[in-house]
């Protein structure tokens, strides 16, 4: 009787003692047992034969279609966690955080309504675009650059960076307020480290400029 | 140590709201979550659409990682709680276990006839056949090479829980597989 209970406590290890996955005390014990019970040995061709098996099941699964990773990137949702809120309007709530005197937070409601004005004016760009307006992935004519608009650049400076590089909006905001852009008239084998300088150099319409993997 | 580091650090990435970091923790993991999703819920749609909620969850709940486990066996541990929770919400899938076991006669077709004389094929009919629970645990161990802890931490089940469903996973499979006219000589 215990001879049995002992032989099933073993057996129980067995699967993980074949994929090499069984600690060294447990180990050690099974090895001990198989080698005074040899009888028990043969179950570890059939550990063998179900593994294998198991492998070739799970292969025969195939792959999901492709385009999964688009397809999961489009339905994250636009804000990323909670503590953020909400994308610009927590920007607004923060200028007052950081203007405590009353006569500084006039300054600030200034700079808020600034940054209030250019994300309207970011999606009136990405509304009247709409074919130029990508799913997060997708892959439309151009090289793509990750760019984030500095807090105090205004609408006419931000459209005349995006005609002087001949670049649109395609898709936006990420989280950190980065933008997607598509410089139309180069591909991605034109985007080199010289123009992602010549991005970055206009330090007041940009605040960050990277490459996008597009 | 060096790739769950790397791995808990992407987590932590994900947990901060870069997308890029999701990006690569998919490519690396959802063939393997597609797969034991699809083999539990046995259709490729419901096992893509699964395979992405599950990241969508990883997404959303990146913060509570605790790094205690792999990245992997976490996500594998919310595409298991998926398929399973699509799986009772899918009453009507019933497992046919009987018809796993059901070899063919000698009026079958030249192929089939050949697939009976194969053991192979006719093991892994009967690994097809097992139940979602039993399934689930005879992947994880034998494909996904996961320890009893790590199975444990997936399955939601304490570790002696784990050895004894597998366990009898493979008793069950050698019942199915006398109906199928071979005897393993086990148990």
């Amino acid at each position: 009787m215990i001879e049995d209970s002992e032989r099933e406590e073993i057996e129980k290890l067995l699967p993980w003692y074949v994929t090499g996955k069984l600690g060294v005390s447990d180990a050690n014990k099974v090895e001990l047992y198989l080698a005074q019970h040899p009888d028990a040995l043969p179950q570890l061709q059939l550990i063998g034969a179900e593994r294998e098996e198991t492998m070739r099941a799970n292969e025969a699964m195939g792959w999901p279609r492709s385009g999964m990773s688009d397809r999961l990137m489009t339905s994250l949702p636009r804000s990323t966690t909670p503590s953020r809120g909400h994308g610009r309007f927590a920007k607004f709530a923060q200028f007052f955080r950081m203007y405590p005197a009353l006569g500084t937070q006039w300054a600030a409601v200034g700079m808020a309504l600034l940054i209030l004005a250019q994300a309207a004016f970011i999606a009136v760009l990405l509304t009247r675009t709409p074919t130029y307006r990508l799913a997060a992935g997708a892959h439309g004519d151009g090289a793509a650059v990750l760019i984030a608009f500095a807090d105090n650049a205004k609408a006419s400076e931000i459209a005349r960076f995006l005609a002087d590089f001949e670049a649109t909006i395609v898709d936006g905001p990420k989280p950190g307020g980065v933008y997607k852009i598509k410089l139309r008239n180069l591909d991605k084998s034109q985007l080199d480290d010289t123009l992602l300088s010549k991005l970055s150099e206009h330090r007041d319409v940009v605040r960050i400029v990277l490459p996008s993997r597009d | 140590m060096g790739a769950v580091a790397d791995e808990a650090s992407l987590i932590a990435r994900i947990a901060a709201g870069d997308a890029v970091a999701l990006r690569i923790l998919f490519a690396r993991h959802h063939v393997r979550v597609y797969r034991f999703i699809r083999r539990l819920v046995r259709d490729a749609a419901i096992a893509e659409e699964l395979t992405n909620e599950v990241f969508l969850e990883v997404w959303r709940h990146a913060k509570s990682f605790e790094g205690s486990a792999s990245a992997l066996t976490w996500v594998l541990s919310i595409a298991h709680h998926r398929a399973v929770s699509s799986l009772r919400k899918r009453r009507e899938e019933s497992w046919d276990e009987s018809a796993a076991g059901a070899l063919p006669d000698a009026a079958d077709d030249p192929e089939v006839a050949a697939q009976k004389r194969d053991a192979g094929a006719i093991l892994r009919r009967c690994l097809d056949a097992l139940s979602p629970e039993h399934k689930g645990v005879v992947d994880l161990v034998y494909y996904h090479e996961m320890s009893i802890s790590e199975t444990s931490t997936v399955l939601q089940i304490p570790e002696n829980t784990v050895k004894t469903r597998l366990f009898y996973a493979r008793k069950r499979l050698s019942q199915l597989l006398r109906q199928a006219g071979i005897d393993r000589g086990w148990p």
